[in-house]
């Protein structure tokens, strides 16, 4: 009996040091962080994983100027238009297409149409330890598909992330979709493609320039740009939902200055005209 | 019955039980059986841990359980105790946290020093802060009678209480239970398929086979008779009778035994005198004679008449039915010799009984 | 590292664990002494969870408990916010895809008690309640503790439904499992090391607790 009582303190020691991890972790680290607020005032934030790097670089430059911490989940823009229209708490959409802000404006679910704030563009990716060579025009992978000695190519699952829709129709484009589709390797979104174009487990992939043009990408393979007559434009708008706080509103005005344009540009994003 | 238990149940599922009888207040009664005869379940449905469509169960003018009424006292409200086959003492908790445990119908104050003294009376002293596993079988059967007493019971269940028990230690443990009987008279239930237990212990038998009662009476009566269901098949005819002690001669080394009409010598037995103790007596152990013999080493010479005779199961012998003054006796003699003495039904005879024949159990 | 997300997982684990128990031991009590009829029906719905995939679990609770659904809707105007993609909501996954790891090992461990020493416990005067309290739980204790390891730890490593039913939102479903996964595709070697490191020692850690609680009950 004495030692079922030992366990069961010691169980619940453990459970206590959980309960306290979970509690009192937080507080602490948001101690040390001087530029954390709570989560209550924290906007959260639906980004296109093509935004991936570019997004985390403005990001950081609105906390420092605002003291506002922002919470950014990156994933395929289909998914979050679905998950926002059933009540995802996103205050701040930024997707790859315009459509799916469109739709989600139409049910009334955005405070207006939002704004383009960027023209993206794909690029062909393959890793230093590659044996396919990227050229806009797509030679080497076109022959090697042909010759049969082509590894897995990855892109983005054309159905919900619109990096994967452009990659398709630039596949089509070259004439090369039907030939390459059962070497494909379909990402969640155009992230994960990226990383299952650089992990070396497959020849490269067609992901998003922006991705090719980030470092931890850059360093480990080569790119090449291709034509925006391949595919049709990707035409990336932003929305504020219904449940935009104004720390959201603030973010989605910053996005709009010189500074964070600027930062887009250099990750290889078009901008709009105003 | 006015005080007592008085069971009947019956029942057609899970298997089929139509029985019915009495247990006198104060005595040990057998239930007595092969397995399968429904014996533990009617020891259940006295606990109340039982439940079918007829019972009715009442203790000493209180009733337990009466299904026609829908009546049924919870098996923690009666004040019965159980010691099971097993024990099933509780594995995490010591001698004294159990029989604690049991007396929580008690009030507070006085539970330390009941627990106390149930210990001393089952000679456990030393052992109350021990778990089960640390004690041996008999020590453990000693424990689960103490628990089963903490109830204040007005009548103690015993199930097979020496089936998990070698055979060496059974006789010490009828000995227990002997003297725990002698000293507080509960109505006890014994449920047992072992005859020496009926034959040591019990006054009242109740014979089940298959879910029905076969036979009920006297331990003395029915065993007198030769009339016990399923045991005379292969049991030796004896006769099981309680005596009490009339004297005891140390010098000769002899107790003197008496019963209604019937006084015996034999062997000293350990008991005061004025106690009860309980004889057997094999009918073969009986030798008739149509006079008193002389020059023999034989200390008992009885008067007795024949009531009866019957066929034994050899079928050279005969089982000679007797009284010695209103207490039967049987005796196992050759057709031939039956025949020799003219033997017959109210024929003056008597009994010789060896000192040593006669068996105590005190 | 991200802490926020680990101080979510063991809050979700903690809360799991807490309200599951006691509903999953009078499952367990009744499983493993009733005589029901449907019994073994309820036995099998209770360890559907370990044969599902995660995914399937996470449809069909987004079918049941999503915002169009009458559930959903019941709870939305209880907790002011739909209940998917909310942390009451991946409660509720983590409730019925832990069924399993909580009923089976209380079950086992009650059904080990010999009857006989429960009818004891009824014979020396304990009344049903008393009893559960006195001689039940105590004597399935290692059960009940192996319950609530394996659920915590189990908890811990849910990925598939709670993606699907809480998306990966950061101090309210980002779970540290679907950190690790985040981490990965954002290229954080580090990040993602340490973290599965965490979930990983946790893991070996319930799995050496379960082990010597197992030997314990097995030597009574």
């Amino acid at each position: 009996m004495v030692t079922t009582g030992r366990r069961v303190c010691r169980s619940a020691g453990l459970f206590a040091l959980c309960y306290a991890a979970g509690t009192f972790v937080e507080p602490l680290h948001a101690a040390i962080d001087e530029n954390a607020a709570t989560r209550g005032t924290s906007p959260a934030v639906a980004a296109a994983s093509d935004l991936k790097f570019a997004l985390e670089e403005i990001v950081a430059g609105f906390s420092r100027d605002t003291g506002i911490a922002v919470r950014v989940t990156y994933g395929s823009s289909g998914n979050f238009a679905r998950q926002i229209a059933q009540g995802a708490p996103y205050e701040l959409f930024l997707s790859a297409d315009e459509s799916f802000v469109m739709q989600l404006a139409d049910r009334g679910l955005t405070l207006d149409r939002g704004t383009l704030y960027a023209i993206g563009r794909i690029a062909l990716y393959a890793p230093n330890e590659s044996p396919l060579v990227p050229d806009p025009r797509l030679r080497d992978l076109i022959r090697r598909v042909r010759d049969g000695r082509s590894g897995r190519i990855a892109i983005a699952s054309p159905e919900h992330a619109p990096y994967g829709r452009a990659a398709e129709q630039a596949l089509r484009s070259v004439g090369l979709w039907d030939a390459i589709a059962p070497r494909l390797v379909l990402g969640e979104n155009v992230a994960q493609a990226a990383q299952f174009a650089a992990s070396g487990n497959a020849d490269g992939g067609i992901i998003a320039y922006s991705l090719a043009l980030a470092p931890p990408l850059r360093e480990r393979g080569r790119f090449a740009l291709l034509p925006e007559s391949l595919h049709a434009p990707l035409r990336q708008r932003m929305a504020l939902t219904v449940r935009a706080s104004s720390g959201a509103q603030r973010l989605y005005e910053y996005l709009q200055l010189p500074a964070a344009r600027a930062i887009l540009e250099r990750y290889g994003f078009a901008l709009p005209e105003d | 019955m006015a005080t007592g238990l008085s069971v009947r149940v019956k029942q057609a599922t899970p298997f089929a039980i139509d029985v019915a009888f009495d247990a006198p207040s104060g005595e040990v009664t057998a239930l007595f059986g092969p397995s399968g005869s429904g014996k533990t379940t009617l020891l259940r449905a006295i606990a109340g841990l039982h439940r079918a469509e007829d019972i009715s169960i009442t203790c000493d003018r209180e009733t337990w359980t009466d299904t026609a009424r829908g009546i049924h006292l919870p098996a923690h409200l009666r004040p019965a105790g159980f010691v099971f086959q097993d024990y099933a003492l509780f594995p995490h908790l010591t001698i004294s946290e159990q029989i604690a445990l049991s007396l929580a119908h008690r009030p507070a104050a006085g539970r330390r020093a009941r627990v106390a003294e149930l210990i001393a009376m089952m000679r456990l002293d030393g052992l109350g802060d021990r778990r089960p596993a640390a004690l041996s079988g008999g020590q453990q059967q000693r424990a689960a009678l103490a628990r089963a007493l903490a109830r204040d019971p007005k009548v103690l269940l015993l199930d097979e209480p020496f089936a998990a028990v070698d055979w060496a230690l059974r006789e010490s443990l009828r000995h227990e239970l002997m003297t725990l009987q002698r000293l507080l008279s509960l109505t006890t239930l014994l449920v047992t398929h072992d005859f020496e237990d009926v034959a040591k212990l019990a006054s009242h038998l109740v014979v089940l086979e298959r879910g029905r009662v076969t036979a009920t009476g006297t331990v003395q009566d029915l065993t007198a008779r030769n009339a016990v269901p399923g045991v005379t098949d292969w049991r030796e005819p004896a006769v099981a009778l309680d005596a009490r002690v009339l004297a005891q001669d140390s010098t000769r080394q002899l107790t003197r035994l008496g019963a209604t009409g019937l006084e015996l010598e034999v062997p000293t037995v350990d008991a005061a005198v004025g106690t009860t103790v309980r004889i057997q007596l094999a009918a073969r152990e009986v030798i008739l004679a149509s006079q008193r013999p002389e020059g023999l080493s034989l200390h008992n010479v009885l008067e007795a008449h024949v009531i009866a005779i019957e066929p034994a199961t050899h079928p050279a012998l005969r089982l000679v039915h007797l009284e010695v003054g209103t207490t039967r006796l049987l005796s196992l003699v050759t057709a031939d010799a039956a025949r020799k003495l003219a033997l017959a039904p109210g024929a003056p005879v008597l009994a010789l009984v060896k000192a040593v024949a006669v068996e105590a159990f005190a | 590292m991200d802490w926020t997300a680990l101080g979510l997982s063991l809050r979700l684990s903690l809360v799991t664990v807490l309200l599951l128990l006691p509903a999953a031991f009078l499952l367990a009590r009744g499983l493993a002494y009733g005589r029901w009829r449907g019994r073994g029906f309820v036995e099998a719905l209770v360890a559907l969870p370990l044969i599902l995939p995660p995914t399937v679990v996470g449809y069909y609770l987004l079918v049941a408990f999503g915002r169009a659904s009458p559930l959903g809707q019941v709870f939305e105007s209880f907790l002011g916010h739909p209940l998917v993609f909310s942390f009451e909501g991946l409660v509720l996954a983590s409730l019925l895809v832990n069924l399993p790891f909580a009923v089976q090992p209380m079950q086992n461990a009650l059904a080990a008690i010999p009857p006989a020493i429960r009818d004891a416990a009824r014979c020396c005067g304990l009344s049903p309640a008393s009893a559960v309290r006195r001689i039940e739980l105590p004597l399935a204790l290692p059960g009940i503790a192996t319950a609530a390891v394996l659920t915590f730890a189990h908890t811990l490593g849910e990925f598939g439904v709670v993606l699907m039913v809480g998306g990966s939102i950061p101090g309210e479903t980002r779970t540290v499992s679907i950190a690790i996964y985040d981490r990965v595709q954002a290229f954080d070697q580090p990040a993602a090391a340490a973290m599965a490191l965490v979930l990983l020692l946790i893991a070996v850690t319930a799995l050496a607790v379960t082990n010597s609680l197992a030997r314990r009950a097995s030597r009574r």
